[in-house]
């Protein structure tokens, strides 16, 4: 139940940065555009201090629906003691607050917090609630680490 | 005599397998019959695996990929296509700990005495894990494996590469020796 509220507060968090700023770095941004919005998903208690998920982005455009056309996405994953997980990058995206979803056709990246997977596609599907992310076209990877070839040293 | 002791004894090991029809264990080398000898890693890095794929999907709760349509799999040793596979990627971890391949998996490899192997399968099951110090890793091929060396082919289900010890394990299987000709009936193995 706290989860759901989490997200319902982080899809109310950036609704609101159309009107105000939502974090410090944020800055005052006249409605309907924010630029440097950042808004957090928080692990269930009793580590509902740590933040689960962070999507970013550098600036924010409303579309019709609700949904946002964002530039810079930035998404990053968290594991319990802080470490990031997954990084996911694309330039542009709409992103939908009120199902947690971001999608674009054009290009993304996605790379782990350690630097030995990293992914990239073009067009993509990104569902908040899951954390799952689909890529839709071109996908090439990069895992430095073995095992990938089931056979290779 | 000595020769005879030896004869007789290989003549009853045989015998044995034959009627136990017990899993084959045989060297990587598979027409040298050269000792089996672990293949260290090379001292120098080795640039990461490439996977190309139509599309994947990524659990990020689990850590898993899945990889869909023209899947090609390269690293320098290896070169592998499938249909499908899927990858667990631990957090943190130096090694992959599973990965699945299916329909139509074709792989080849090179090692690093030059020797090229070919094998089909319609699936391929990876799986490494420590357990108490001892490394268990394996390449399991299901759905009429068939592996194709320099000088021999070898049909056998399922086929299992013990990558710990380096040597395949076949299950009842037969080989075609290139040597003799491919249009030469598929002899029995042992």
């Amino acid at each position: 139940m706290k989860f759901k509220a989490a997200i319902f507060y982080s899809a109310i968090g950036a609704a609101i940065f159309l009107f105000a700023s939502v974090n410090d770095r944020a800055q005052q941004l006249p409605v309907g555009h924010a630029t440097d919005f950042t808004s957090n998903q928080y692990f269930e208690p009793p580590n509902g201090q740590q933040v689960k998920m962070r999507l970013s982005g550098a600036e924010a455009l409303p579309l019709p629906g609700g949904s946002l056309d964002v530039r810079q996405l930035r998404v990053e994953t968290f594991s319990l003691d802080g470490k990031a997980e997954v990084i996911v990058r694309a330039p542009q995206c709409n992103y939908s607050p009120f199902d947690g979803m971001a999608n674009s056709a054009g290009h993304m990246e996605l790379q782990t917090g350690d630097g030995k997977v990293h992914v990239e596609g073009d067009g993509f599907l990104w569902r908040q609630t899951s954390s799952s992310l689909t890529i839709s076209n071109h996908v090439h990877t990069l895992i430095d680490m073995p095992g990938a070839t089931m056979i290779g040293s | 005599m000595k020769k005879i002791i030896f004869i007789l004894t290989v003549s009853v090991c045989g015998a044995v397998m034959a009627e136990t029809n017990m899993q084959l264990s045989l060297p990587l080398t598979l027409h040298t019959n050269a000792p089996v000898a672990k293949v260290k890693a090379p001292a120098k890095p080795k640039p990461p695996t490439e996977i190309d794929s139509d599309t994947a999907d990524f659990d990020l709760n689990i850590h898993q990929a899945i990889y869909r349509g023209h899947v090609l799999v390269v690293d320098q040793q290896v070169r592998m296509t499938c249909a499908w596979m899927l990858v667990d990627l631990p957090t943190g971890g130096q090694h992959l700990s599973h990965v699945v391949a299916t329909t139509n998996v074709v792989v080849d490899f090179t090692n690093e005495q030059g020797e090229k192997y070919h094998v089909t399968a319609k699936k391929a099951v990876y799986d490494y894990k420590v357990v108490n110090t001892v490394t268990n890793e394996t390449v399991t091929f299901v759905g009429n494996p068939i592996v194709e060396t320099t000088n021999s082919t070898i049909y056998s289900e399922p086929m299992v590469w013990d990558r710990a010890s380096n040597r395949f394990h076949f299950n009842e299987p037969r080989m075609i020796s290139k040597d003799t000709g491919t249009n030469s009936p598929s002899q029995k193995l042992f």
